[in-house]
């Protein structure tokens, strides 16, 4: 068994330095979050929100709870950061961040979803077996060499993320007609020294193709040992610029700090041994090595879990495919899929509820019901309106109206399509169901005028 | 898409490239400069010379100071149609928004409650629709001339209510004229930091600006002045309601459309200079067969006659549900969409953006 790829023994380094630098960008990210005032305005503050499907039950927290729940989560990153009652410690983070994540949808971002994998995956390995607070604390569980897959998992997973990231921008819009960097670059022109070139048509093409080949070349670079720093050199500069010019938040960090991964081990004990001499003098390096010992049924049984992980994780990024229409478009198969900056989209949607006893209809002020993000995030996404109609259909019938009826007059513009028509606007949105993979027929089909 | 290629690559050579010379942006500073300034100019003008004309009026109440008072009003309101369009920075800071001048239909039994001595804050939290231009609206017109003249001469407590309208007009004059003091060059000089606040990024002025027009545009004009009056926008089904159109008393609303309207268009043209329109014409954003920018100039001049088309007063083409109104609410409507989704898509700013993680 030593000698298959998968659980030849490596070094633990690279993980222990990934724990973290990873502990670290997610302490940092959610005292950012707290400080922010986030916790108020996307969870206390809201009345309605969007749970995902077959969440429906969950509730945020009240008030003051809400808060502690995002402290709890801060010091569980430290914990992780410092290997600190670790496996506990990085439970508790999933559990809270997880939790936070799926109360409403208005918020989801691709890397609120790397770091929810990212904190299972590491749920699943020792990580704190060196270097750690707890290696200190019980110096006994301290080891040296683990199975490869260990580390090979948080690789494995990153390529996924680019080569999907790359392979969803080989489109017409991205590849041929530079959207939407064609209407996001120019919009940047007044940035210092590289603004005026910006504006210039051929930058969105290039910074798309790039961008594109990017995505899909660097997890080999990075895979490869020769081509390694090349490889982190472009992660660096693609973050560093995509942090310059777009409102993107702590992804470009989480990138550049998990990719370090792909590095040797030789370049991982050089960190761990930079760091142990700011706090202790005198280098002392473990000089023999001390193997994980194999825990042969629980070890298979992780085994399984990862299998169909990863399996998910193939099959997550192309089950639009299941879909008609325009995936962009209809954002049927969109999430959970590593598109990252694909889309220009805005909408207005104007609901109406009729009464079908009396026949009569008005429009609805959604500002008495959404806050002006939930209502932004929900004009260009259908299953977002879908659960606003049955908010305003439960709402109503709360009031005495039996039965109303729920229709939206909608238009959306993708990628400087210009605005149509989005939404079947005849449909009673309150008749209609959520499903897990189903096709929702009322979304109007994207015609492309362009072509 | 050879044609879009085409095309793209010629405008960006030809015609007005994103206006951006050395970090200040012609399209801002032509807004500011020639539109913003002067509209606080003319409204803090004119909410000065309301202020006399009621202050004469108070010590001589006849029907002709009441015409007075009455004409310097209905030149007040109008020109807050043309600045209620910029309700961020000064405005914001100094309450010089809809919020708290124009609020209608206005709060009758607070005004009469202030003005029989009840004890009152003028911003307080439960007077803002007992205050601006739609209750001065209510006393200088409800009812008739006769009326309004009794209410200040004849009625019972005639002095509270010269007291009332003063504080009411004294109000509006000092907060335009702190307005119009904090956007000049001789006092807060909020003009030099909206032309240097450029790009599209919240907090930038463009992205500031373009909510502001959106905000007033969609929810103002849209919805309060026209959709809840007749009866299709609102919390529930509610019966078309004549009194809840603006201006009612004086039965200014039409006109006040119309002023607003045009300041709008204004904005989007930039008056003579460098406007939004620039902005989208350099984009090349399309709409149906033409561009977007045609369609929007376009869609200006079909909802000004649409405005001008409006019966007076409105009220009463409200209770007749006169097909004017409901047309213009069409092509309002198709505004709104315009502005929101094909604009700012357009030009890349954000609609009521929220800072947040990114992707």
């Amino acid at each position: 068994m030593g000698t298959n790829f998968l659980t030849r023994y490596r070094h633990i380094a690279p993980l222990a330095v990934f724990r973290i630098a990873f502990g670290a960008v997610l302490f940092y990210s959610t005292l950012r979050f707290i400080s922010k005032g986030w916790v108020y305005d996307f969870f206390i503050k809201p009345k309605f929100h969007f749970p995902f499907f077959g969440f429906e039950w969950l509730q945020p927290l009240n008030g003051a709870y809400m808060y502690a729940l995002y402290i709890l989560m801060a010091i569980a990153a430290l914990f992780i950061c410092i290997g600190l009652f670790y496996r506990v410690a990085a439970c508790i983070f999933l559990l809270c961040f997880g939790f936070a994540e799926l109360i409403d949808k208005t918020y989801y971002l691709n890397h609120y979803y790397l770091v929810t994998i990212l904190s299972v995956l590491l749920i699943l390995v020792p990580a704190n077996r060196y270097f750690s607070v707890d290696v200190l604390r019980k110096p006994s569980l301290e080891v040296t060499r683990i199975p490869s897959w260990m580390i090979d998992i948080f690789k494995l997973q990153l390529c996924i993320i680019y080569f999907f990231a790359g392979l969803s921008k080989l489109t017409a819009d991205w590849l041929l007609q530079a959207m939407p960097l064609g209407i996001w670059l120019p919009a940047k022109s007044d940035i210092p020294v590289i603004g005026p070139l910006l504006s210039q048509h051929w930058a969105a093409y290039f910074f798309s193709w790039a961008g594109a080949l990017f995505d899909l070349s660097v997890p080999f670079l990075l895979l490869n040992k020769r081509t390694r720093p090349v490889g982190y050199l472009l992660v660096l500069i693609f973050h560093t610029l995509t942090a310059i010019l777009f409102q993107i938040g702590m992804f470009p960090y989480i990138m550049i700090s998990a990719t370090l991964i792909f590095f040797s081990e030789d370049f991982h004990l050089r960190i761990v041994n930079k760091i142990k001499s700011l706090f202790i003098n005198r280098q002392e390096s473990t000089s023999y090595d001390i193997f994980l010992p194999a825990q042969t049924r629980i070890d298979r049984f992780v085994m399984l879990l990862l299998a169909c992980h990863f399996l998910i994780q193939l099959l997550m990024p192309v089950r639009f495919l299941l879909y008609p229409g325009k995936l962009l478009w209809t954002e049927e198969g969109y999430r959970f899929s590593w598109r990252v900056m694909l889309m220009e989209k805005s909408g207005a949607a104007f609901f109406y509820v009729k009464d079908p006893s009396s026949g009569k209809k008005f429009e609805v002020n959604s500002s008495n019901f959404l806050t002006p993000y939930q209502e932004r995030m929900m004009e260009t996404q259908p299953d977002m309106m879908l659960q606003y109609a049955h908010i305003l259909h439960r709402e109503y019938e709360r009031q005495g109206m039996d039965d109303p009826e729920i229709t939206v007059q909608s238009y959306v513009s993708l990628n400087g399509s210009g605005s149509r028509l989005y939404i079947d606007s005849t449909i009673n949105l309150a008749n209609q169901k959520e499903s897990w993979f189903g096709h929702k027929s009322w979304i109007l089909p994207f015609v492309d005028k362009r072509k | 898409m050879t044609i879009i290629l085409i095309s793209c690559s010629k405008s960006n050579t030809g015609s007005t490239p994103p206006p951006n010379n050395g970090g200040t942006d012609e399209t801002l500073v032509n807004i500011g400069t020639n539109i913003i300034v002067p509209s606080y100019q003319q409204l803090s003008t004119n909410a000065a010379t309301l202020d006399a004309a009621v202050s004469a009026f108070n010590t001589n109440p006849t029907l002709t100071t009441l015409a007075d008072a009455q004409n310097a009003f209905k030149s007040a309101y109008k020109s807050w149609a043309a600045v209620s369009e910029f309700e961020f920075g000064p405005a914001t800071d100094l309450f010089l928004t809809t919020h708290f001048t124009n609020a209608f239909p206005t709060d009758t039994v607070t005004i009469i409650n202030n003005i029989n001595g009840a004890s009152y804050a003028i911003d307080g939290l439960g007077n803002y629709a007992a205050q601006g231009f739609p209750a001065i609206d209510y006393l200088l017109f409800a009812y008739g001339n006769d009326a309004a003249l009794a209410r200040f001469s004849t009625n019972a407590n005639a002095s509270g209510a010269k007291q009332y309208l003063a504080t009411l007009t004294s109000s509006l004059k000092t907060k335009s004229a702190a307005v119009l003091n904090k956007w000049s060059a001789s006092g807060g000089n909020y003009l030099d930091k909206f032309n240097k606040a450029t790009g599209v990024d919240a907090g930038s002025s463009l992205s500031l600006l373009v909510n502001a027009l959106l905000l007033d545009f969609d929810v103002n004009l849209q919805n309060y002045k026209i959709g809840i009056p007749i009866g299709l926008y609102g919390p529930s089904v509610l019966p078309k309601s004549p009194t809840k159109v603006e201006g009612y008393y004086s039965g200014l609303s039409s006109q006040l459309l119309i002023a607003q309207v045009q300041a709008c268009q204004n904005i989007y043209l930039g008056g003579s200079g460098s406007g939004l329109d620039d902005k989208v014409a350099a984009t090349n954003a399309q709409k149906g067969e033409g561009t977007l920018n045609n369609a929007m100039k376009s869609q200006w001049a079909t909802l000004i006659t649409k405005m001008q088309a409006l019966p007076e007063p409105l009220s009463a083409g409200v209770e007749n549900e006169s097909p004017a109104i409901n047309d213009a609410f069409t092509e309002v409507r198709k505004m709104t969409v315009m502005l929101k989704v094909d604009m700012s898509s357009a030009l890349g700013v954000k609609i009521s953006f929220q800072d947040d993680d990114g992707d």
